[in-house]
C-alpha cells in the first residue's frame, strides 16, 4: 500500500506543478517584451551586451507609461510568435509586419512604422526592378520567415528561393553570387549596399503596398492593446519617434530624404 | 639439429641487453632459465627471426637466418613459435587458429588442414574446444591450441617464450605434460621456463642466462647438481627456499 | 510476490517480458502524463493538420536527409581511413596534416565549419551545388571522428596479434587481410554505425546554407504556418524514425561481436 501511495503522491506533484502556469495578467509583475537583437538599429545590443535600439527605448517607455519594470528578452525570429501563445513574452516589439497570416495568431496594435522592401542585387546579376528578379533561373534569397521571405513565395514563383536563418548569410550569399537577389526591408537593404557598393547594387523601386510594423500580444489580450493604442498615439503626438530618429537614424533618414523615399514614422 | 649462435648482440635504445653469446651444439630439448630481465625472450625471438640481432649471425643447421624481412619469413616458417600468452588470433576459433596458416602459408589445401588439425585436437582433446573463439577458452586450453598451431606445420624447431608463467597452477601441469608428450614423439624444442622441476627432468639441456650472458650450458641433471658458477647457484638457491624447507 | 519486485530487477539481469511490458508501459503512461500536463499548463494545443497539405514536401526532405547521410557517411569512411592512415604515415607533413585536420574538425563548431567551408573555401574552388557542398563539408566534419574510431581500434590491437602473425609466418599483407583487418572491423563497426546516427543528426544543421533538408524544410513550414511545436514535434519524430533502426542495428553488432572481452 504503502508504494501505490507514493505513486499517487508523485501523480499529484507532477499536476500540481503543470498547474503552476503563470499569471500574466498580473500588473504588478514585469512587462516582458520579446525581440530578436539581431536588427539594428531597431533590435541591438550595445557593446556592454545590453538591449539597445529605437524598440527598445520605445518598449521602455511603454513601461514608464503604464507603470510596469521591462524586461527585454532576446528571442530567434521563429520563436517570437510561439514566446507570446506559451506565455514566455507579453508583447513582441521586433520590427514586425502586420500580415494577415500572423493576425491569425496574434493580435496587433495601431501600426506605429512603414516600411518597403527593397532589393539587394549582385552587381552582374542585371536586376534592375522585381520583373527582372522573377524570371526561371534567378535565384533570391530571403530570411526565413520575414516579410521578404512571405513576398517571394507569393510573388516571384517563378525564381528559386534560398531560405537562410540570418541576414548576414543572405547578404554574403549576394556579394558571393550564390544569389541574384536579397528581399529585405530599405534600410537593410541600404546599409548593406553601402558596406559592399563595388560587388551589388541595390533597387529601391517600390514593388509593394507599403507595410506597416505593429506590436504583437497574445490573442484577446485586448487590455494590454488598449493601453497599446492609447500609447502610440501618445507617444506621436507628443514627437517620441522624432527623437529615436535623431538618436538612432539620423544619417538614415537624410539618405532617404535625398532619394524621395517615405520616411518610416510617416505614417500617412 | 644444430643451433649455432656468432657473436650475438642485441641493444635497444642505446642500451644492451643481450650478449655477446657464442653457443654451437646439436638441440634436442633445451631449457633457458635465469634471472627476469636476463634476455632470455630476447635470445628466443632472435632464435625464432622474430627480432633481428644488432651484432651476429644465427645458423640452424648450416643455414643462416636472413636480414630482411623475406628472407627471415621464409626461416620463420620452418620455425614454431608460442608465446607466454595472447597469442591466439582473437577472432578465430582453435580449429582455424591451426588451419589457417597451414592453408595460407604452408599450402595446405582446406580439407587436408581440417584433417591435420583435428588430429592434433582428438590427440591431446580439445576437439570438443575447437569451434570456440580463445576468449572463450580458458588459459591453459589457449596454450594447447597454441602448441597445436605451432606444431601443426612440422617445424623443424619449437620454441616456448614461458608458456605457463601467466596460467594457474592447475593448468600449467596440463600444458607441461602436453610438451613432454611431444618429447616422446622426437620434436625438438627450446623453452624459456621458470618451472625448475620441468627443466630438470623434461630438458635433456639446461642454459643458464645472467644479465644478458650465457654463463652456463650442460646437460640438465649434471648442472643442478653441480652449479659452476656462483650466480647458478644464488639463482637456484632463491627459487628453492621454500621447497627445500617443505622436502 | 511482493510489489517491489515487479518494479525492480538486479543490475545485469534482464528482467522478464511481462515485467517489463508492464514497467515499460507504466513509464510510457507517465512521460506523455507529464508531456500532456506541460502542454496544458503553456495553454498549446496541438494541431497537425498541416501535414497531409505539406506532405510531398517532408517527403522529400525526409529523403534528402536519408540521401545526405547516407552519401557523407561513405566519404567520411573514406576520409577517415585514409587520416587514420596518414596520421602513422612516415612521411611528417602528411602525418602532421591529417593530426591538424582531426584536431580542427573535431575541436570547432560544425556551425562554423560550414559557414566557412561553404562562403569561403566552396566559393573560391567553386563548389557551388548546395547538397555536393554539403555532403563534403559534413563528411569532412564527421571523417575527423571515424579517424579517431580508426586509430583508436588499430591501437587497441595488441603488440601479440601482429608478433603472432609474424610468428605463423604471415607475409605483411596476409597479416593484414586476415589478423588485423578482421578485427579492427569487430571492433569499428559498432563504434561506426553509432557515427551514422550522428551524422544523421548533425545533418540538420546543414539547413543553415539553405540544404533542402528535413530541418530545413520544416524551418520553411513553420515560418509559413507558425505551428512551430507542432513541426518541431514532427521534426523530432522524423529524426528518430531514421536513428532509432541504427541504434538498434549498433546494439546488434555490439552483441554479435562480443566475443572480444
Amino acid at each position: 500500500m504503502k508504494k501505490i501511495a507514493i505513486v499517487l503522491s508523485v501523480c499529484l506533484l507532477l499536476s500540481a506543478a503543470a498547474g503552476c502556469a503563470p499569471a500574466v495578467t498580473d500588473s504588478e509583475k514585469p512587462l516582458v517584451v520579446a525581440m530578436e537583437l539581431a536588427y539594428p538599429p531597431f533590435e541591438t545590443k550595445d557593446s556592454a551586451g545590453n538591449p539597445s535600439g529605437v524598440s527598445v527605448d520605445f518598449a521602455k517607455a511603454f513601461g514608464e507609461y503604464i507603470g510596469r519594470k521591462v524586461i527585454i528578452e532576446n528571442i530567434a525570429w521563429d520563436g517570437l510568435i510561439p514566446s507570446l501563445q506559451t506565455g514566455k513574452a507579453d508583447m513582441i516589439v521586433s520590427s514586425m509586419t502586420i500580415t494577415e497570416k500572423r493576425k491569425e495568431m496574434v493580435d496587433f496594435s495601431d501600426p506605429y512604422a512603414n516600411a518597403l522592401l527593397a532589393i539587394l542585387a549582385n552587381k552582374n546579376s542585371g536586376i534592375s526592378s522585381i520583373d527582372d528578379l522573377n524570371q526561371p533561373g534567378k535565384k533570391v534569397a530571403v530570411k526565413t520567415g520575414t516579410t521578404g521571405d512571405i513576398y517571394a513565395r507569393e510573388h516571384l514563383q517563378n525564381a528559386g528561393r534560398i531560405e537562410l536563418a540570418d541576414e548576414s548569410a543572405c547578404v554574403t550569399e549576394v556579394v558571393q553570387g550564390k544569389a541574384d537577389a536579397f528581399i529585405y526591408d530599405q534600410l537593410t537593404i541600404y546599409r548593406n549596399w553601402k558596406t559592399h557598393e563595388d560587388a551589388t547594387v541595390a533597387v529601391f523601386i517600390p514593388f509593394q503596398d507599403v507595410e506597416q510594423w505593429g506590436v504583437a500580444v497574445r490573442k484577446g489580450n485586448t487590455e494590454l492593446l488598449d493601453k497599446l493604442n492609447a500609447f502610440i498615439a501618445k507617444f506621436r503626438s507628443e514627437g517620441g519617434f522624432d527623437k529615436l530618429t535623431q538618436k538612432y537614424l539620423a544619417e538614415e533618414k537624410a539618405a532617404f530624404e535625398e532619394l524621395g523615399f517615405q520616411w518610416f514614422f510617416d505614417l500617412k | 639439429m644444430k643451433l649455432e649462435l656468432i657473436g650475438l648482440t642485441k641493444t635497444f635504445n642505446g642500451q644492451q641487453v643481450l650478449g655477446p653469446i657464442d653457443f654451437s651444439d646439436t638441440i634436442d630439448t633445451l631449457a633457458v632459465v635465469g634471472p627476469s630481465g636476463s634476455g632470455k625472450s630476447t635470445l628466443l625471438r632472435i632464435i625464432g627471426g622474430l627480432l633481428l640481432p644488432t651484432e651476429g649471425r644465427v645458423m640452424m643447421d648450416g643455414e643462416e637466418a636472413g636480414h630482411d624481412e623475406s628472407s627471415l619469413m621464409l626461416y620463420r616458417r620452418r620455425i614454431g613459435f608460442v608465446f607466454q600468452q595472447g597469442g591466439l588470433f582473437r577472432h578465430m576459433t582453435a580449429r582455424q587458429n591451426i588451419t589457417v596458416p597451414l592453408v595460407h602459408v604452408h599450402g595446405f589445401t582446406q580439407a587436408e588442414a581440417d584433417a591435420r588439425a583435428n588430429a592434433l585436437l582428438s590427440r591431446f582433446g580439445l576437439l570438443s574446444q575447437a569451434h570456440k573463439r580463445p576468449g572463450a577458452l580458458s588459459g591453459g586450453e589457449q596454450q594447447r591450441i597454441a602448441i597445436a598451431r605451432a606444431i601443426a606445420p612440422r617445424p623443424r624447431l619449437l620454441l616456448l617464450d614461458e608458456p605457463t608463467s601467466a596460467l594457474d597452477p592447475e593448468f600449467t601441469t596440463e600444458v607441461l605434460d602436453m610438451i613432454s608428450e611431444l618429447k616422446a614423439d622426437g620434436i625438438r624444442f627450446i623453452i624459456v621456463t621458470h618451472e625448475m622441476g620441468f627443466a630438470r627432468h623434461a630438458c635433456e639441456h639446461i642454459a643458464f642466462l645472467h644479465e644478458g650472458r650465457l654463463l652456463e650450458y650442460g646437460p640438465s641433471e649434471q648442472l643442478f647438481a653441480h652449479p659452476q658458477t656462483p650466480e647458478f647457484a644464488r639463482f637456484l638457491s632463491k627459487l628453492l627456499e621454500w621447497n627445500i624447507v617443505r622436502e | 510476490m511482493k510489489l517491489r519486485e515487479l518494479f525492480l530487477q538486479n543490475r545485469n539481469e534482464k528482467a522478464l517480458p511481462l515485467k517489463a511490458a508492464l514497467n515499460l508501459l507504466l513509464l510510457t503512461v507517465i512521460i506523455v502524463a507529464v508531456f500532456w500536463l506541460s502542454l496544458t499548463a503553456v495553454g498549446v494545443t496541438f494541431d497537425f493538420s498541416f501535414v497531409s497539405e505539406y506532405r510531398t514536401r517532408i517527403g522529400q526532405g525526409f529523403l534528402m536527409t536519408l540521401l545526405i547521410s547516407l552519401a557523407s557517411f561513405a566519404v567520411s569512411l573514406l576520409l577517415g581511413v585514409l587520416s587514420a592512415l596518414g596520421q602513422g604515415s612516415r612521411v611528417l607533413m602528411l602525418r602532421y596534416l591529417c593530426g591538424f585536420y582531426v584536431k580542427f574538425s573535431r575541436g570547432t563548431p560544425l556551425m562554423m565549419q560550414i559557414y566557412l567551408f561553404f562562403y569561403i573555401i566552396g566559393t573560391a574552388w567553386g563548389i557551388d551545388n548546395r547538397f555536393v557542398a554539403g555532403v563534403l563539408i559534413l563528411s569532412i566534419f564527421e571523417g575527423a571522428y571515424i579517424s579517431e574510431i580508426i586509430r583508436g581500434s588499430l591501437l587497441s590491437i595488441e603488440a601479440t596479434q601482429w608478433e603472432a602473425a609474424k610468428a605463423v609466418g604471415f607475409s605483411r599483407s596476409q597479416t593484414l587481410r586476415l589478423v588485423i583487418l578482421p578485427q579492427m572491423v569487430t571492433r569499428t563497426l559498432p563504434a561506426l554505425t553509432g557515427q551514422l546516427a550522428s551524422i544523421i543528426k548533425d545533418s540538420s544543421l546543414l539547413s543553415w546554407i539553405a540544404v533542402i533538408e528535413l530541418t530545413q524544410t520544416i524551418r520553411e513550414i513553420s515560418a509559413d504556418n507558425f505551428k512551430l511545436f507542432e513541426c518541431y514535434f514532427l521534426l523530432g519524430l522524423l529524426y528518430l524514425a531514421l536513428t532509432l533502426p541504427v541504434t538498434l542495428i549498433t546494439k546488434k553488432l555490439e552483441k554479435k561481436f562480443s566475443y572480444e572481452t
